[in-house]
């Protein structure tokens, strides 16, 4: 994990794999690669806080888990949006688009 | 939220399950990653150690997983439950000066709360008991509040129809009830037909009344009350049906009701309005001044009580306006409306918030104990926890498990509470019957348990909250100590004050209960105006049949005062209207009637003069042995026909005659068409209890005036053991005179102070428990000082201190937080105090004698809960205190 790479604060991580599940069902290891992979190489997932998180988003019922197997035949554990996390994506997703273009503003205010 | 219990239960049973998922998920992560280095060219080995590096500490994030989950919540609690357990039998003495300390605090708040709950908070046991309503007229000028209404006047207040769904009549009437070789006075209550129905009530058996009893022409009904139905005829399920005679003619059980609370009187038999002789005579009914029904109404759901009142109001304006000569403008009459609930709680209600308080009270000084004795314990387990806190116990998780120990604490506390409150039941039972027709409400019900429950629950976080609250602060220090030695600073000042708050409380209680005993004891030293040892009286009741008319009745008077006295050990017989002290009469007070004195006429709109008036036999206040300060009393010539006499009391002379001669001076009742002289004055009496100051009181000779319904026998010895032979020469006289009532005065006039004394027992009660507490805790205190300071006192010792000077010092330190705690408690009793003063007799609220005698009491008994402790120190060997450690 290098340095630079960016810490992400824990409502970030929630909101990433939520947005990352938006389109289908995916396991731990698909989700750290999808975020790697939209972010360009930019945001790096610790299996740390991945995993505490996944079972604290199941915990809200924001997701679903199931045993299902992979198309190399393995049983991953697959992670699905519920209807709650749909609402709770959306919201979220506003909250940040908000949040983010304030500060957008304020630092380009200040420059 | 469902799926989430589910889950967590599903978890619970299948914890296995749960550990594989996690490891294999976590596991298919570290293979793919390994993968991946794989293809970007690691060696096999290589790869998969950097997937693993890269992993972190698997266990620490399995951890964090697991904590994510409800399951893991309930495991945790489960895990501090089992050690708070054993925590409490690994310590026995702790345990059980705590549970004991918990159980009194508990189970004297919930004996006290399903008081207040039966009595104050239980919905009515009526269909809609909170529409129901009692009106009374009110006679504001002669302090009058509670007039009863005629029959004109139901009629006319029935014409509420906009707040009112209906208008029910209740009176009181005493009956012979005849059966098979069965004569009986009954309380009887001559009713609507319609009460029952308005009222909500349904019958427990057969039917009430319907319209059609409610006729001259109908047979005669009977509804008995639970009760009755339950004393006399041993609760009979074939009743209904059965054929008794009142008033001579017969009439059908149709019904029994369920036990609900009565009011205004608790009756035997209900009766329809149609049979009462009184009520149903032409006369009586056409005369609106014949006022003795008491009127219900039923408000109805849209209108309130304020509407309601407007409503009677404005119908009573009319009627004043109709009718001056039965509403005197100069007497100020009014209509008032109160819910039936307040009626029937009313006058429990300050002694029941006096005793909830101090219920509550004791619970907090329980409180206060058993947090004391937490801190006590934590200061033991100080490297215990210590040691904990440093193999990585968050000092969150330490301080739910002192919440987790501190709540098996309260609810097992709790439980012994709830089984004790049971054995105080009757007692409990029997002091609200005196103030309130609900007490047979009163019972340890759902409500009641729940109230428990919570506040054992409650109590048990007050309690570990405190303790739990010192040890976040106080852990590091702990910690850095390694022991409970020196991080005792700021705990004993939190010892120190808990037992300052229990004493400034247990002051309060002691002060309440004191002031209360010297209410009481005033109480007893009022002179009652006669001699009330080896007195017997009872209530008669002729069956009026075999009296048609009043010289009927003098004849069997004078019989049963020429043959009484000849029963052995009786010295002296009188008959009477009325007894002092009688239960009635000390309930409601004197009823008064106008009348008029010679040569003072009232003129129009000024206040008639009224007095109280009772009708008394020659021997009467021989008998009592009432003197006579002035004048004559009585004799046989006072008759029927000869010129009306009376006797009055001196309080009477005084009022009405002052510094004049009453005797020779003639009043009279019916604006002047019969004269009375006064003959004599008598010594007051306090006929309607100790605490009614005594009022004008007029006696008239039973030869010549009204009726006398009371037998009294001064005896030689017992009084109680001449209640058979009084009744069998009553029987040789009249076998149908039925007896009731039979008391002695002595136990009369007990009987009249019964509900202060119980109010003051009860305190005392409460107060007792707080001292004993309050004791226990200033000795915990001082002990586990001295144990603290061992060392210290050793070096005194050796330094050549006296063991006297160090004792005292110890002491000192205990008299201190008692003088402190109860600098606060006289402080606090003084504010709370005048909430008792409605309940106190001739006392003041701030009484300082009572406080004085308090504050001594609480120096005597902290100076000897010191004691023990302090006697310890002289054990101390000063060379074997300094070798330790």
């Amino acid at each position: 994990m290098g340095k630079s790479k960016t810490e992400m604060l824990q409502g970030t991580l929630d909101l990433l794999i939520l947005k990352t599940l938006e389109l289908e069902p995916m396991h731990g290891w698909g989700i750290t690669l999808r975020i790697q992979t939209l972010s360009e190489n930019e945001l790096r997932v610790n299996q740390g806080s991945l995993y505490p998180a996944l079972h604290r988003l199941e915990e809200n019922g924001w997701i679903l888990a199931k045993w299902r197997a992979t198309e190399n035949n393995r049983q991953a554990r697959y992670y699905e949006l519920s209807a709650k996390g749909r609402r709770q994506l959306a919201a979220e997703t506003e909250n940040w688009l908000r949040l983010s273009g304030a500060v957008g503003r304020i630092l380009g205010a200040a420059s | 939220m469902i799926r989430r219990i589910a889950r967590a239960i599903g978890d619970l049973f299948d914890r296995d399950g749960r550990e594989r998922g996690l490891d294999a998920e976590l596991r298919f992560h570290v293979d793919n990653a390994a993968e991946q280095l794989r293809a970007e060219g690691h060696s096999r080995e290589d790869a998969e150690r950097r997937a693993r590096m890269n992993t972190g500490n698997l266990g620490a994030v399995k951890d964090e997983c697991r904590e994510t989950r409800l399951s893991h919540t309930i495991e945790t609690s489960w895990l501090d439950l089992r050690q708070g357990i054993r925590m409490l039998t690994q310590n026995p003495g702790f345990t059980m000066a705590a549970l004991g300390t918990l159980a009194v605090g508990i189970g004297a708040t919930t004996a006290i709360f399903s008081l207040v709950y039966g009595v104050l908070l239980r919905p009515l046991p009526y269909g809609r008991g909170d529409d129901l309503i009692v009106l009374h007229q009110q006679a504001q000028a002669r302090n009058q509040r509670d007039l009863r209404f005629s029959v004109k006047e139901i009629e006319d207040y029935r014409g509420a129809k906009n707040t009112l769904d209906a208008v029910v009549e209740h009176h009181s009437m005493v009956f012979l009830l005849l059966g098979d070789n069965f004569a009986e006075r009954v309380q009887t209550a001559v009713v609507s037909a319609n009460f029952f129905d308005s009222l909500g009530v349904k019958p427990a058996l057969g039917r009430t009344f319907v319209e059609s009893d409610d006729t001259a022409e109908a047979d005669g009904v009977l509804v008995l009350s639970h009760k009755y139905w339950a004393s006399r005829h041993g609760a009979d399920p074939s009743i209904v049906g059965r054929m008794f005679a009142m008033n001579n003619r017969p009439h059908r059980v149709i019904g029994v009701l369920p036990p609900i609370p009565q009011y205004p009187i608790e009756s035997a038999v209900y009766m329809p309005t149609s049979h009462c002789p009184t009520r149903s005579s032409q006369r009586f009914q056409a005369n609106r001044n014949a006022r003795m029904m008491t009127v219900f109404a039923r408000k109805k759901q849209t209108a309130t009580i304020e509407q309601a009142r407007a409503e009677l109001s404005s119908i009573a304006r009319q009627l004043s306006q109709a009718y001056p000569e039965s509403y005197r403008p100069e007497l100020g009459y009014k209509i008032a409306a109160e819910s039936l609930h307040e009626e029937l709680t009313s006058s429990a209600r300050p002694a029941l918030m006096v005793l909830l308080g101090a219920a509550g009270f004791v619970l907090l000084i329980a409180c206060a104990n058993v947090a004391n004795l937490l801190l006590a314990q934590l200061l033991r387990r100080g490297r215990e926890l210590a040691l904990r806190a440093a193999l990585g116990a968050s000092r969150g998780r330490l301080i739910r498990q002192l919440l987790a120990e501190g709540i098996v604490l309260s609810l097992a506390g709790g439980l012994l509470g709830v089984a004790i409150a049971p054995l105080s039941l009757r007692v409990l039972q029997r002091f609200a019957e005196r103030f309130t027709p609900r007490a047979a409400e009163v019972a340890l019900d759902w409500p009641v348990l729940a109230f428990a429950l919570t506040a054992a629950l409650i109590t048990g976080i007050v309690f570990s909250l405190a303790p739990a609250l010192w040890f976040h602060r106080g852990l590091n220090d702990a910690v850095r100590q390694g022991a409970g030695q020196s991080a005792s600073a700021a705990s004993n000042r939190l010892r120190a004050g808990l037992v300052v708050a229990q004493v400034a409380v247990a002051f309060v209680l002691l002060a309440g209960a004191g002031l209360m005993l010297r209410s009481v004891l005033a109480l007893r030293e009022v002179p009652v105006g006669f001699g009330t040892e080896n007195v017997l009286s009872m209530r008669l009741t002729f069956n009026n049949r075999r009296y048609p008319a009043i010289a009927d009745y003098r004849k069997a008077w004078d019989r049963i005062l020429l043959e009484l006295p000849q029963v052995n050990g009786a010295t002296s017989v009188a008959l009477s209207s009325n007894v002092p002290f009688d239960p009635a009469g000390v309930a409601i007070g004197p009823s008064n009637t106008e009348f008029a004195i010679e040569g003072r006429p009232v003129t129009k709109g000024e206040l008639a003069p009224v007095v109280s008036t009772m009708n008394v036999s020659t021997e009467y206040f021989a008998t009592l042995r009432q003197p006579i300060l002035q004048g004559r009393g009585f004799n046989e010539r006072d008759d029927a026909e000869r010129p009306q006499v009376a006797m009055i009391n001196q309080t009477m002379s005084r009022h009405r005659w002052p510094g004049e001669n009453p005797i020779g001076r003639r009043v009279t009742f019916n604006a002047g068409q019969t004269w009375i002289e006064i003959i004599g004055v008598v010594g007051d009496v306090r006929e309607y209890g100790l605490e009614r100051p005594v009022g004008d009181q007029m006696y008239l000779p039973i030869r010549q005036n009204g009726f006398a319904s009371r037998l009294i026998v001064r005896t030689v010895g017992d009084p109680s053991l001449m209640t058979g032979a009084v009744t069998r020469a009553l029987r040789a006289i009249d076998g149908e005179i039925a007896i009731d009532q039979v008391s002695t005065m002595a136990l009369l006039r007990e009987e009249s102070m019964a509900s202060a004394q119980a109010t003051a027992m009860l305190l005392a009660v409460f107060a007792g428990i707080a001292i004993v507490i309050s004791a226990f805790g200033i000795g915990a205190v001082i002990a586990l000082s001295v144990s603290q300071r061992r060392r210290e006192l050793g070096i005194r010792l050796a330094l050549g201190a006296r063991h006297s000077s160090i004792i005292g010092m110890v002491m000192q330190q205990g008299l201190a937080m008692t003088a402190l705690g109860a600098a606060i408690g006289i402080a606090a009793a003084l504010a709370l105090t005048t909430y008792l003063e409605k309940l106190l007799f001739a006392t003041r609220a701030n009484d300082p004698w009572t406080y004085g005698a308090v504050a001594l009491l609480f120096l005597m008994i902290a100076a000897l809960a010191c004691v023990a402790p302090a006697w310890r120190i002289s054990t101390i060997d000063p060379v074997s205190t300094l070798r330790q450690d």
